[in-house]
């Protein structure tokens, strides 16, 4: 078997465990390419029957227009559940203040809309698209990786996991996260969709658009950021690595046109894929750790 | 040359580094990706903080929690990756510090290979002893011994046999065999990617050449058809083939019962097929009335499957809050299937200390192994792990507290 195979096998058996440990599992969902590709692998693993859990959106609102399309797109044509739960209602509901500044990033805020949302629910494993090498906390976390009531990760005391066994036994407010795609790097999931011919919204090809520069950064223009008179305001030929809300992603200058593009320009970077695109990463050495401690995926 | 989304014929090496504090893991794993260009520019200048002259901390780069930077020292098991021409590598970069054990047990299972590190300077210590224990437990099938920090021992040669003599014992003791020697420092790289030129008289392969041909487990086709049902829904049933191969049309047994059941059709990979191999995920339906449920396993007929309530493994117990009570009831899970059960004999204790002896009047806690007997409410499908491995493992889990407190290998 070749490391494609060995890594969708991987992904697949992970996803029947799920289904055959738990009540109520769910597939967050946003249109980027990682959770398309859980999606691909899902309906994979359960064929000829379809996938038995809904999929999630936690919306942030600040959303790219093609990700959304896209997103519908995919639920009409496999006919999956989805579910839809906006950040905005959060912030209304908890009376939760609205993030400001330059890039008013409603990133942090979606834990908040996702806690909220497995209660209501009642999910008891909730499958996500986190990879290993995306991130250094993430690098450290189990395949089941048992949240607390609070949905908080507790990275000092995590379960031993051994071999494929996974133990997905939980007490009642407790939620598990699932991670089947945690030994992939960016270029194994290019390669994959290569193989298996998976549809991408089309951000992640270059493409015209209107960007803001800042800190050595392409955002692009939108009504969720604010602009200075200051800007740098370019149009140039860019694409996405990967697809979050608008106002915490950047894009980078590329012409990569055709996924074998994508795949020679991603094999040549200099530059790590949350590296030279996310902000909120940026903000400190553990920005991750803590946004994982408070319940982010 | 070749084109990176041309080469997909890359298989996947797993493998762990382990040994004691400071013997230098974190230093070797970083010293393996930036040698071989896989670590980016950002992550790069991230880990040159804390370092007053602008060099890579090299050890940085794996530990990945807050607490780990401030302290130093790995606390969790850590993922990597990384690829060359030849393969894509799973890297685990383990704890060292004898109170995470456990961790290392986990970062272990499963993996093709293991390095285990010896501080030149300091020689075999107690924390050796305990990860070639965890390796002889695991049965990891590739082990590499590095010498490391030859820089500090003038790359003496004698310093090197020395220690290969005294390993040698060890192995022997534990059982261990398919040892590889490398004479290495970490922190120059001297034979982790390129030959040593301190280092003329080693005349065997470096790190990277090692891992880059080392065998990886593959599941055995040739051997006896098992397939691990995962879940079963209107009739169809979802599992893995882990060994030997079915066809359509063919007889299944399900657990060694001595009921068979016909395969009717197999899917695999959204299409109906023939023919499945091991390694293979596949959705299965039987011309049966049988009922076959989540655990089961399928063989072919007349299998030698064991199917029993009372059986012997070994024990690794993993669980800090508590020790192991006999006769309690907990929950065994072997390949799928989950029962009630109860450990109710210490047969033998393996403790490691200076040397490694054996006794049994004691009670077994976190990072200690034993061999314990062991029977079960229902009877459980099971294979000999030396057999077949991913029927032959299992873990034992609390039911008070849901935590995995247990690994069993049952040979
Ligand atoms: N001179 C020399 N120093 C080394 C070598 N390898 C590692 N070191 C140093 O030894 C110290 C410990 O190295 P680490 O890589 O952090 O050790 P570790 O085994 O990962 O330790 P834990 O993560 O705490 O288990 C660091 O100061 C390294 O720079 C080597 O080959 N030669």
């Amino acid at each position: 078997m070749n490391h494609l195979d060995v890594l969708e096998s991987e992904a697949v058996y992970i996803l029947r465990e799920v289904a055959g440990q738990f009540k109520n599992p769910v597939l967050l969902f946003s249109g980027g390419k990682d959770s398309t590709l859980l999606i691909h692998l899902a309906l994979k693993a359960f064929y000829p029957l379809p996938m038995p859990f809904s999929v999630m959106h936690i919306d942030t609102g600040h959303n790219f227009e093609e990700a959304l399309s896209f997103r519908d797109s995919l639920v009409k044509q496999h006919n999956l559940q989805l579910v839809v739960r906006k950040v905005e209602d959060t912030i209304k509901l908890k009376n939760l203040e609205e993030p400001g500044g330059k890039f008013p990033s409603r990133n942090a805020l979606q834990s908040y809309t996702l806690l909220d949302a497995i209660s209501e629910f009642q999910y008891d494993a909730i499958i996500g698209g986190g990879r290993r090498d995306e991130e250094k906390a993430r690098a450290k976390e189990r395949i089941f990786s048992v949240r607390d009531a609070s949905g908080a990760w507790l990275p000092h005391n995590q379960r031993p996991e051994l071999w494929d066994l996974y133990n997905g036994q939980i007490h009642a407010d407790e939620q598990i996260r699932v991670f089947p795609i945690s030994n992939w790097s960016e270029l194994d999931v290019w390669q994959y969709i290569k193989q298996e011919k998976i549809e991408l919204p089309s951000l992640y090809f270059a493409h015209e658009r209107q960007c803001i520069q800042f800190n050595k950064r392409l955002v692009a223009m939108s009504e969720y950021i604010m602009q200075d008179a200051a800007d740098v305001i370019i149009t140039t030929s860019v694409r996405y690595r990967t697809v979050g809300d608008m106002t915490c992603t950047a894009a980078v200058e590329s012409t990569a046109r055709t996924i074998d593009e994508v795949i020679d320009e991603i094999s040549a970077s200099m530059l790590s894929e949350r590296g030279e695109t996310r902000m909120d990463d940026q903000i400190s050495d553990a920005g991750m750790e803590d946004r994982k401690l408070k319940g982010y995926f | 040359m070749q084109r990176l989304y041309e080469k997909i014929a890359m298989d996947i090496l797993r493998f762990i580094t382990a040994g004691s504090i400071d013997d230098g893991k974190s230093t070797l794993i970083g010293r393996l990706l930036l040698d071989t260009g896989n670590i980016k520019n950002d992550i790069l200048e991230s880990v040159k903080a804390g370092k007053e002259n602008g060099d890579v901390n090299l050890a940085f780069i794996t530990d990945g929690l807050r607490a780990e930077r401030l302290a130093g020292i790995t606390i969790d098991v850590a993922y990597k990756y990384f690829t060359t021409h030849q393969r894509k590598f799973i890297i685990t970069d383990a704890p060292g510090h004898f109170h995470y054990t456990k961790n290392l047990v986990t970062g272990a299972s499963g993996v093709d290979a293991m390095i285990i590190l010896i501080d030149a300077t300091i020689g075999i210590s107690m924390q050796t002893l305990i990860h070639s224990m965890v390796a002889s437990f695991l049965g990891i099938p590739n082990l590499v011994v590095a010498i490391n920090k030859m820089d500090l021992a003038g790359y003496d040669e004698a310093v090197y046999s020395l220690l290969k003599t005294e390993y040698n014992q060890i192995a022997e003791q534990l059982k261990l065999d398919n040892i590889t020697y490398i004479p290495m420092s970490a922190l120059e790289g001297d034979n982790v990617t390129s030959p040593s030129v301190n280092m003329t008289w080693y005349k065997g392969d470096n790190l990277l050449q090692y891992l880059e041909e080392c065998k990886t487990s593959e599941l055995g086709e040739n051997g006896n058809l098992r397939i691990i049902v995962q879940y079963v829904a209107n009739g169809f049933i979802y599992g893995r083939v882990v060994s030997g191969m079915l066809q359509t049309g063919s007889h299944v047994n399900i657990n060694g019962s001595g009921i068979n059941a016909a395969v009717k059709t197999i899917f695999h990979n959204y299409i109906e097929v023939n023919e499945a191999t091991a390694g293979h995920d596949i959705c299965l339906v039987l011309e049966t009335d049988q009922p076959v449920n989540r655990g089961d396993i399928l063989t072919n007929v007349n299998d030698n499957l064991q199917y029993t309530n009372e059986f012997e493994a070994d024990l690794c117990w993993l669980d800090e809050a508590s020790e192991l009570e006999l006769n309690k009831d907990y929950k065994i899970r072997i390949a799928s299937a989950e029962v009630t059960g109860q450990i109710n004999e210490i047969i033998s204790k393996t403790v490691v200390d200076s040397s490694i002896n054996y006794d049994s009047n004691e009670p077994i806690s976190v990072n200690e192994f034993a061999r314990v007997s062991i029977r079960t409410n229902n009877k459980v499908a099971f294979d000999n792990f030396n057999q077949i491995k991913e029927t032959g493992r299992g873990i034992l889990i609390d039911r008070d507290t849901n935590n995995t407190s247990g690994a069993l290998i049952l040979r």
